[in-house]
């Protein structure tokens, strides 16, 4: 991806990438989490909220899978909070 | 991930438009697996290529329990986009009277040996 590409957020500010995927179900938040973070610098992190009761379990399997990492993980009554670091 | 080599998952969907409420499912679990950086194919087979006949995609929606869904074509083009292979079995479409040129772009056509090939190389067979 040239540099021209990349979206404002992404392009070598430390600014965390906020995906929100509150309201949608699998396997919608893996997808758009997977498809946001290629446009995240690798090294760099990226916030997702999701509602998906299944977002946990789904999250640690694709932290697995992938090799990317989960920084931090919080829940709040229904709404989960994810922050990820780019490694691969 | 223990290996470096992407982990590979073949589905094999037999159900298409005679069963709408059975036809999202793989497409979906393909694309959370392709989603997760696995390589990822479905082949159709049984009645599976009907649902890749030119025009299904666009007018067939996936059935959801408080009315119609979306599109099947919209979980297709999603599943595609990230990158899953969509593979369809030869003696299937003579089943469904259909050929080749009944089925949307983007598909490939693989016999029994080809299947077969790729079940044995895939880390796991999921069939629906």
């Amino acid at each position: 991806m040239t540099d021209a590409m990349k979206p404002p957020s992404a392009a070598g500010s430390d600014e965390t990438v906020l995906l929100d995927c509150r309201g949608q179900l699998c396997p919608v938040p893996i997808i758009r989490l997977s498809k946001t973070l290629k446009s995240v610098e690798v090294g760099r992190l990226l916030k997702m909220i999701a509602t998906d009761p299944g977002a946990e379990p789904d999250m640690k399997a694709w932290e697995k899978q992938t090799g990317n990492q989960i920084v931090s993980s919080l829940r709040d009554g229904k709404e989960f909070q994810f922050v990820v670091r780019r490694l691969k | 991930m223990d290996e470096q080599r992407p982990r590979k998952i073949l589905y094999v969907q037999t159900y298409g438009v005679e069963a709408p409420d059975r036809m999202a499912t793989p497409i979906y679990l393909a694309s959370a697996a392709a989603a997760m950086d696995m390589e990822v194919g479905i082949y159709f087979t049984v009645h599976g290529p009907t649902m890749l006949r030119k025009g299904v995609p666009e007018s067939v929606h996936v059935k959801k329990a408080d009315g119609e869904g979306a599109l099947i074509g919209h979980f297709l083009d999603q599943a595609r986009e990230l990158g899953v292979k969509f593979y369809v079995c030869q003696p299937s479409l003579d089943l469904n009277g259909m050929t080749m040129a009944d089925v949307i772009e983007g598909v490939e056509m693989i016999g029994g040996a080809a299947f077969n090939d790729m079940a044995v190389d895939a880390d796991q067979v999921i069939s629906f």
